[in-house]
């Protein structure tokens, strides 16, 4: 079932909470391997008693969740679906360093209370009143697909009409520090080519909170409609990514060529990237990428689809993104993105 | 939106047993799990009862058949296996088959063991691969053969109803034909050191709906349950054990961590369940009530239960003082204890009560209940961020 986004909010690497922003003059060669937010003002979303206290994490989902709904009119949704793999690390870690530092004494609760993988949930719900519906998933980088898979049966259902879902991630020092010496993240000496034409191995970390407000009907705001989400646990073959593209495109009604464009989640980690960069060469359509803008997170697919409903709305792909300039009407918008080869997931987003 | 929802196979491992048979004659000789600290290393050995499986991480490695996995794991996959083998599933692949598992903390107990020593000796490289919550949610299933629906619900103590909840939503919109559900925690010095913090953990055994309860005590565990579509079940000829009926998921909107007074969240899961169900509450013949036995939880669900039953409650008990609060899994566990009841036509009574508590006019069940015919039994389950659910099984 086709669903409408009638709001969406960003908050990125980039300057994504202004309206008005798109990517303008943005090299296709991210300046560190390390992409953190820009914030917006978060004393306009969060309570001032409370911002003191108030992690990374939850100030991202909170001030993402929050502005989109502003969007909508008003404060209100009827249920709230929001994927987080990683959840609210920042919290984890502290009260895991405390445990250790203090030999299991003297502990505050704070930071225990906070960690807790449905905070942003729970607080988004707390805030706007929302006694509807209230989910959290936590599976890895298909997170936010199985938050969308899950508001979309809601929509279908008629057990809501409208969902603010979303998808957040957290990147930290500690966090860096975790993944870096897994040897997952690329070395900055090696971040010089664009991530569609990388020669080494890594990847560009980031972070980011991306969320849209959901509903079963068009309306007047109504700005694309989601066609489909299609969330891949596990490849057994090498042909098996297109065998489960051109079965999720049947399923949608649709045809190969009535994609104007693919938005690739290739990482920058030219070992890991190897089967979806030869899966969209196959594909032989327009592509863009995204991972130099937002870099690679859990969630990043929330960022992609931003990002796929923006240039259907001003119908405009920026050159930062697609290493050949586009021209064209752009109706369907396919979203490929994976996490170092593991799950894989399809988005296709459409033109109202 | 047609089709039934039956439950053709149960699975569980907590401190009352590593098994169905163990844990209903735990069950039935009203035998707690819940004692001394045995396994988990920690300061606190001596200050709080737990509910921990009697095994090590050798012994479960053992009984799971496997090599090299953290304890949350391996209690996943003993409870899922026998979850399969209970529903008489050999070939995963003749159906569409999925796998909703969740957990709180995920692979912590191994995680915060490695942890400062990550940092502050430069050790333990790879030890982020296996900390993500999805981790042993794609371990169990990719040991069990599933690669359909995988997916982690966390909303904190009631993630295994909502991933019941979610299997029995997609077995009706006909996008899966069975689905494994359920969930999982290890007992882990993060766990124990975070309810201490927030001084609700009892030193003695707890007291679920006492007037003198003080507080939980933790527990450890895994269940599963395999629901199945009317068509599968008829299918294969399976015997169904129960329907999921009912289930409903509502948010209290009050506080992260407390209850609301009137237990308006947990009062609106209820409603949501009874009106899945289309049936009437006078039909609840038992409720496996939530009740950790802390003092805000019992009297915040006791007086939900008063409100949405209009003071008739029917028999409710907590089973926590058997096997712990085991957060993510206890609504599992439960589940398939509310099972467990059904088939025996029993009521496994609270235990350690002395006092009626001051805030309810109605009482648990205090002494064991033998031939009572349970056609609709209702289960709780609340958490952190205000998350509300409650389930309804019902006899085929």
């Amino acid at each position: 079932m086709e669903v409408y986004i009638n709001a969406l909010s960003c908050i990125s690497h980039h300057n994504t909470i202004d309206d008005d922003f798109f990517f303008e003059d943005i090299p296709s060669i991210p300046t560190s391997n390390s992409l953190q937010v820009t914030a917006p003002v978060y004393k306009d979303y969060i309570p001032a008693n409370t911002i003191r206290r108030t992690s990374h994490i939850l100030k991202m989902g909170i001030s993402a969740g929050l502005m989109c709904l502003r969007k909508t009119g008003k404060e209100q949704t009827d249920a709230i679906v929001v994927g987080t793999a990683m959840g609210c690390f920042e919290d984890t870690d502290k009260f895991l360093r405390s445990i250790g530092d203090n030999n299991e004494s003297m502990l505050t609760p704070t930071s225990f209370i906070q960690s807790t993988h449905n905070t942003v949930a729970g607080q988004l719900a707390l805030l706007t009143k929302c006694h509807g519906y209230n989910f959290t998933y936590v599976h890895q980088n298909l997170s936010f697909e199985y938050a969308l898979l899950d508001a979309m049966l809601l929509l279908k259902d008629g057990e809501a009409e409208t969902v603010l879902v979303g998808g957040v991630d957290e990147l930290i020092p500690p966090l860096f520090e975790l993944f870096d010496r897994a040897g997952h993240i690329k070395k900055t000496e090696n971040n010089n080519e664009p991530i569609w034409k990388s020669k080494s191995k890594g990847f560009i970390a980031g972070e980011g909170s991306a969320f849209f407000s959901i509903g079963n009907k068009s309306t007047d705001s109504s700005i694309a409609k989601i066609k489909g989400v299609k969330a891949i646990q596990k490849l057994n073959t090498e042909g098996e990514l297109s065998d489960h593209c051109t079965a999720f495109l049947n399923e949608l009604n649709l045809k190969k060529e009535d994609i104007s464009l693919v938005l690739n989640g290739a990482s920058g980690d030219s070992e890991k990237d190897k089967r979806i960069l030869n899966f969209t060469d196959t594909l032989n359509l327009p592509t863009a990428y995204f991972k130099h803008l937002c870099g690679e997170y859990f969630t990043s697919s929330g960022f992609a689809l931003w990002l796929a409903t923006n240039i259907l709305k001003k119908q405009r792909v920026p050159d930062s993104i697609i290493p050949t300039k586009f021209s064209g009407a752009l109706k369907n918008i396919l979203i490929v993105n994976h996490y170092q080869d593991q799950h894989y997931s399809f988005i296709c987003v459409s033109a109202c | 939106m047609s089709t039934r929802v039956h439950i053709t196979g149960i699975g569980i491992i907590s401190a009352i047993g590593n098994n169905i048979e163990e844990t209903f004659l735990s069950l039935s000789e009203c035998k707690t799990g819940i004692g001394k600290i045995n396994h988990l290393s920690t300061i606190h050995k001596n200050d709080f009862l737990v509910g921990e499986v009697k095994q090590s991480n050798e012994e479960l490695s053992k009984i799971a058949g496997v090599k090299n996995y953290n304890r949350t794991t391996l209690l996943g996959l003993i409870a899922a296996k026998e979850a399969l083998q209970n529903s008489g599933i050999k070939n995963i692949k003749e159906a569409r088959t999925g796998f909703i598992s969740s957990t709180t903390v995920a692979g912590m107990c191994h995680s915060e063991l490695l942890y400062k020593d990550f940092f502050e000796n430069k050790t333990n490289e790879n030890f982020i691969d296996s900390h993500f919550s999805g981790v042993s949610t794609d371990d169990i299933a990719g040991i069990i053969g599933i690669d359909e629906y995988v997916t982690t619900i966390s909303t904190a103590c009631s993630s295994a109803a909502n991933a019941v909840m979610l299997g029995a939503r997609l077995i009706k919109n006909n996008i899966l034909d069975r689905v494994v559900v359920g969930g999982v925690d290890a007992l882990s010095k993060f766990t124990l050191n975070g309810f201490n913090t927030l001084m609700i953990l009892d030193t003695e055994w707890c007291k679920p709906f006492d007037e003198n309860r003080k507080g939980l005590n933790l527990g450890e565990g895994a269940a599963f349950l395999v629901l199945e579509s009317d068509e599968q079940v008829k299918k294969s000829n399976k015997k169904s054990l129960a329907l999921v009926t009912g289930y409903g998921n509502a948010n209290d909107a009050f506080h992260q961590t407390a209850s609301s007074v009137e237990g308006y969240g947990a009062f609106l899961a209820m409603q949501a369940a009874l009106k899945v169900a289309s049936i009437s509450h006078q039909k609840i013949d038992y409720i496996n009530a939530h009740g950790t036995g802390t003092p805000n939880n019992d009297s915040s669900e006791g007086i939900a239960m008063q409100t949405i039953f209009e003071n008739k409650v029917p028999k409710f008990s907590s089973t926590k003082a058997y096997t712990g609060h085991t957060l993510a899994a206890a609504a599992a566990i439960e589940a398939v204890i509310s099972i467990l009841s059904m088939q025996n036509n029993m009521i496994f009574p609270c235990l350690n009560r002395s006092a009626q508590m001051h805030e309810l006019t109605s009482s648990p069940v205090s002494v064991i209940e033998k031939n009572v015919n349970l056609e609709h039994v209702m289960s709780n389950s609340f958490g952190f961020g205000g998350n509300c659910s409650s389930l309804i099984f019902s006899k085929n």
